[in-house]
């Protein structure tokens, strides 16, 4: 089914990019959990699972996956609403489905197909400019999943929603008015968030944040502990299986949400610069696709697609160094996590589908 | 065209992300420039104190022998429980869980961890000293569990002394060093344990040895994972000292006898090499189990160590001052004898009391001695004579003598804080009490009673220079010392005597007779009589309350017995060992040479190699209650079980 002109065209460069970023990973998550533990396989099977659904995800035209987007949208939806009934209970909160040999995490399957219905929703909008009530009906789309995602709860992951619209309705062309009202609305309305949208726990991570010291033996603890990781590692770090904040668990999850973390601690600052450049390599090839893509809804499928992944490397790479609120966000390609790495190896798919599609009709 | 404009427009914006992308990851990666190159070394002290602890190996200290290499003070292993707070989240459920496991009082042991608040949280805050083995065995159980993480026992070594209290007051005991000592000593840390009394106190810079320390490293639940450096401890030095340990013994034992006999349970002895002022034997009594302060004495056992109205922890040997009584009329006799105001044959008429100064003094046997030269006069220790002969010397010329002798000046023992008895002068009472010494005040003064007062660690040192003609050395108990070096004991010289006078042998002879005969002939020392060995020695009885006093006193439950002075050397000729027998409210000095007897017979038992004799019991020692004032029974005292036998 993949034509060979096709296969000249897939994007090589972008692909080894990502594939070197799972090996560091894979790495990372070895040195952290101690050897060759079951996570460690977890985590390759996740990657050969995700290069199984990037191939299923490259292969199929992306304009064919955008006409099924409604149902792909209601299906995720729906997978959404049985996890809220139905689903696993791990750490407080439900966002699996027991699938026996795996977990399965719906919510990273609904950035991409968020991506996808956002794509063909901007994509088919013939006006030269979008409406507010385009505007309307995109952020409606958008709050469904979001809504359904914080209710697990998990604000971390309904959060990297956001980015997609935002990046989609922007590109698309979005009036800076807009812009300018949305980010003063963001403004005025988070310290009412504050006040009565956020949970307890939520707003003491936040405030710990602002002062780490404060709580220096529970929610600050990670914060210092992450400062402490990164700065510790130096130039070269302190080698691999070396570092000891790592090793002897001063940092938790250092496999997970602090694997860039012990990545900074045994590799010092000369693997941040690799491993950050290798982001930043593969985010910049991806925006080349959007920027070759034949359509708009290519161009759209890519940056919402995008847009989550940015978001969310920013955001866990700055919560590793100390610099952000300690959040369950984790690191895409990096962090330990069979759905996540599924999930992000299929958007990767998609990008891919958009590229080298650019030339067919 | 619009969609070329659609696309221009795309293109812009998403040359807009691309640069907003680029400068994000370049603020990431300044941000980690910053943290890990500009702020690394920071940092890297940060994770070092996170997960690297030293912990302090503590010396053992120097192991005590007796001058024949007896082992007297040794280490042994201890455990200690601390608690360290690096990792406690919640200290206060730690320290009640600890003390439920360990059966300890929760409120003492907050009071202990809230005393050591402010030291670094990675510090161990030792909870229990010397733990039990059940303790050790619980904790460790829990540990294992992780509910008690923050928990550590360890080893430590610990001191340990001989028997109950043997040696007490010699051997001294150790504590954790004051903050003042911390500040005055820079080879000092807090949390360091010192020497604070006696030997240890004295010798603590060479017997505390020099703690090793152990690096190790810790997970985040403050486990040792594995040791990154190891500097071993060093062992205090071998200390030798001058002490015989079955000398010491029989002192011991015969205090036991005294107190088991229900005479006197306070009171001191030294016994002293003559010739070179080598310490034998050294004890106070009542006295203390320094191994009860070995591991950090519980409040209790201080509190009653503190409030006892017999003070055992005060030493009785160099801080108790008493009348001399009797004993004194040797320094009276060398001063008249030395400063040619008598000769040895020299006679006075005793008739029971005699007048001086419009004053009648009365002899201790109402009477009286007859005519009795001074060799008698000792062996009876005639008062009447010694009036008479105090009165012809004076008060100045029997300073100087006593003085020289021994008597009123320190013994530069090495003790610490040893006090100094008292010799009146004139030149003394002018500086003290702005007055005249009036020669009436001589006559008390020279039976040993007045002013007078001495220790009894100088009363040891009169004994041994009347023993060895002169020469006033100065009492010491280190022998040597093994500095570790692998070159065996290193012997300590002999501190140089106090002073010396030539005693002129002819005059020192008939005092030395006198003794012999108050041992050995009709005198009152006879009970310290060892067959063959020529004891030589003094008796005293002294009042500790005058005959008027007593009376009014008689009822305030105080214990107003005589104290019992007993000061010997053997054999007469060529002593080979010196002393004192001091027994606080002791009744009569009859009874400190019985004391004085076990002790001389067993040196000489265990330098000739023979069976030592084996300690006394309350029977053997017959010792003498009876009353000497004829009040009655006296306050305090167990009712007397034998006949009166009025000898002093």
């Amino acid at each position: 089914m993949l034509e060979r002109r096709l296969y000249y065209h897939i994007d090589w460069a972008m692909l080894a990019g990502v594939f070197a970023l799972c090996a560091i990973g894979v790495a990372q998550i070895y040195s952290a959990t101690g050897g060759f533990t079951h996570i460690y396989y977890t985590q390759i099977y996740g990657i050969i699972l995700g290069v199984f659904a990037m191939a299923i995800c490259l292969s199929i035209d992306y304009r064919s996956l955008a006409d099924k987007s409604h149902w792909i949208y209601l299906g995720i939806l729906l997978l959404l609403m049985y996890v809220l009934f139905f689903g696993a209970v791990r750490g407080g909160s439900r966002r699996w489905i027991d699938l026996g040999v795996f977990n399965l995490q719906p919510s990273e399957f609904a950035k991409a197909t968020l991506a996808l219905v956002l794509a063909k929703f901007f994509g088919e909008s013939r006006r030269g400019a979008i409406t507010r009530e385009d505007l309307a009906i995109a952020g409606a789309l958008t709050a469904v999943p979001l809504l359904l995602i914080a209710r697990q709860p998990d604000l971390g992951t309904a959060v990297t929603l956001i980015p997609v619209v935002f990046a989609i309705a922007y590109v698309a062309g979005m009036p800076m008015r807009i812009v300018g009202i949305l980010a003063l609305v963001g403004v005025l309305v988070a310290p009412v968030a504050w006040k009565f949208a956020l949970k307890d726990y939520q707003r003491e991570r936040i405030s710990t944040f602002l002062d780490p010291a404060q709580d220096a033996k529970g929610a600050g603890y990670q914060q210092i502990q992450a400062r402490i990781t990164v700065g510790s590692g130096g130039l070269w770090g302190k080698g691999f299986t070396k570092g000891t904040q790592g090793q002897l668990r001063f940092l938790p999850v250092a496999h997970n949400d602090f694997i860039f973390s012990v990545l900074a601690e045994e590799q010092g600052f000369a693997g941040v610069l690799v491993t950050l450049g290798l982001y930043l390599f593969v985010i910049l090839r991806a925006l080349e696709a959007a920027r070759l893509a034949k359509d708009r809804l290519g161009a759209y499928l890519v940056l919402g697609v995008l847009a989550s992944f940015t978001f969310q490397v920013i955001y866990n790479v700055t919560m590793s160094a100390g610099l952000a609120p300690v959040k369950g966000l984790t690191l895409p390609l990096m962090s330990y996590g069979g759905s996540s790495m599924i999930a992000t190896l299929a958007a990767f798919g998609l990008i891919l589908n958009v590229r080298m599609r650019r030339f067919t009709n | 065209m619009a969609i070329q404009e659609d696309r221009r427009r795309i293109s812009i914006r998403l040359t807009v992300l691309q640069v907003a992308c680029v400068v994000v990851f370049a603020a990431l990666g300044i941000s980690f420039w910053l943290l890990q190159i500009v702020e690394h070394a920071k940092y890297e002290e940060m994770a070092e104190n996170n997960h690297q602890r030293t912990l302090a190996l503590r010396a053992p200290r120097g192991v005590l022998y007796d001058r024949n290499g007896q082992v007297l003070v040794e280490n042994r292993h201890s455990f200690t429980i601390s608690i360290v707070r690096e990792h406690t989240k919640d200290l206060d459920r730690t320290i009640r869980m600890l003390s439920e496991v360990a059966s300890l009082d929760v409120e003492n042991v907050r009071a202990v961890v809230a005393r050591h608040k402010s030291e670094p949280s990675y510090r161990p805050i030792v909870v229990v000293e010397d733990a039990s083995l059940a303790q050790v065995a619980a904790i460790t159980a829990r540990r294992l569990d992780f509910e008690l993480p923050d928990v550590v026992v360890e080893e430590v070594p610990t001191r340990q002394y001989p028997g109950s209290s043997i040696g007490a007051h010699l051997f001294g005991y150790v504590g954790e060093v004051s903050d003042t000592m911390v500040a005055a000593n820079d080879s000092l840390k807090s949390g360091d344990l010192v020497g604070q009394a006696g030997i240890e106190k004295i010798y603590n810079p060479l017997l505390m040895g020099e703690d090793g320390a152990k690096v190790v490293v810790v997970n985040s639940l403050g486990r040792e994972i594995s040791t990154l450096d190891l500097v071993p401890p060093t062992e205090g030095k071998r200390v030798q000292l001058t002490i015989d340990f079955d000398v010491q013994k029989a002192v011991e034992d015969g205090f036991k006898a005294a107190h088991d006999a229900r005479l006197t349970n306070a009171g001191a002895a030294v016994v002293l090499d003559p010739n070179t002022g080598e310490v034998l034997a050294y004890a106070s009594e009542p006295a203390f189990d320094p191994n009860a302060f070995a591991a950090g004495i519980d409040r209790a056992t201080w509190a009653s160590l503190t409030s006892d109205e017999q003070h055992p922890l005060n030493d009785r040997a160099i801080q108790g001052r008493y009348s001399p009584g009797s004993t004194f009329k040797m320094a009276v006799a060398m001063a008249a004898l030395e400063e040619g105001i008598i000769t040895p044959d020299f006679q006075v008429h005793c008739a029971g009391a005699a007048n001086f100064y419009g004053r009648s003094f009365k002899c201790w046997r109402a009477g009286g001695h007859g005519t009795i030269s001074l060799r008698h006069a000792i062996e009876q220790s005639c008062d009447v004579y010694f009036y008479t002969v105090g009165n012809l010397v004076g008060i100045d010329k029997i300073n100087k003598w006593a003085t020289l002798l021994g008597l009123g000046v320190k013994s530069g023992i090495d003790l610490p804080n040893e006090t100094v008895g008292l010799v009146p002068s004139t030149q003394w009472k002018q500086e003290k009490m702005h007055e005249k010494w009036y020669a009436g005040e001589t006559i008390s003064v020279a039976i040993g009673q007045g002013q007078v007062s001495v220790t009894p660690v100088s009363m040891a040192v009169y004994a041994a220079t009347l023993a060895n003609g002169g020469t006033r050395v100065t009492p010491h108990l280190l022998k040597a010392v093994d500095d570790g070096t692998g070159n065996g004991w290193k012997p300590v010289a002999a501190p140089a005597p106090q002073s010396k006078v030539e005693l002129d042998p002819e005059k020192l002879q008939a005092v030395r007779d006198g003794l012999w005969g108050v041992v050995n002939g009709g005198g009152t020392g006879n009970r310290a009589r060892v067959p063959g060995y020529d004891v030589s020695g003094k008796t005293g009885t002294a009042q500790v309350i005058s005959n008027a006093g007593r009376v009014a006193a008689a009822r305030s439950g105080k214990d107003l017995r005589d104290n019992g002075w007993f000061v010997f050397f053997a054999p007469r000729d060529k002593p080979e060992v010196a002393g004192v027998v001091f027994l606080e409210h002791g009744v009569h000095g009859p009874n400190a040479a019985r004391v004085a007897r076990h002790i001389v017979a067993t040196f000489f038992a265990k330098k000739e190699g023979r069976p030592l004799p084996p300690p006394p019991t309350p029977a053997d020692m017959q010792f003498d209650f009876s009353d000497p004032y004829g009040l009655g029974h006296m306050p305090g005292a167990p009712p007397p079980e034998e006949p009166v036998n009025d000898t002093h």
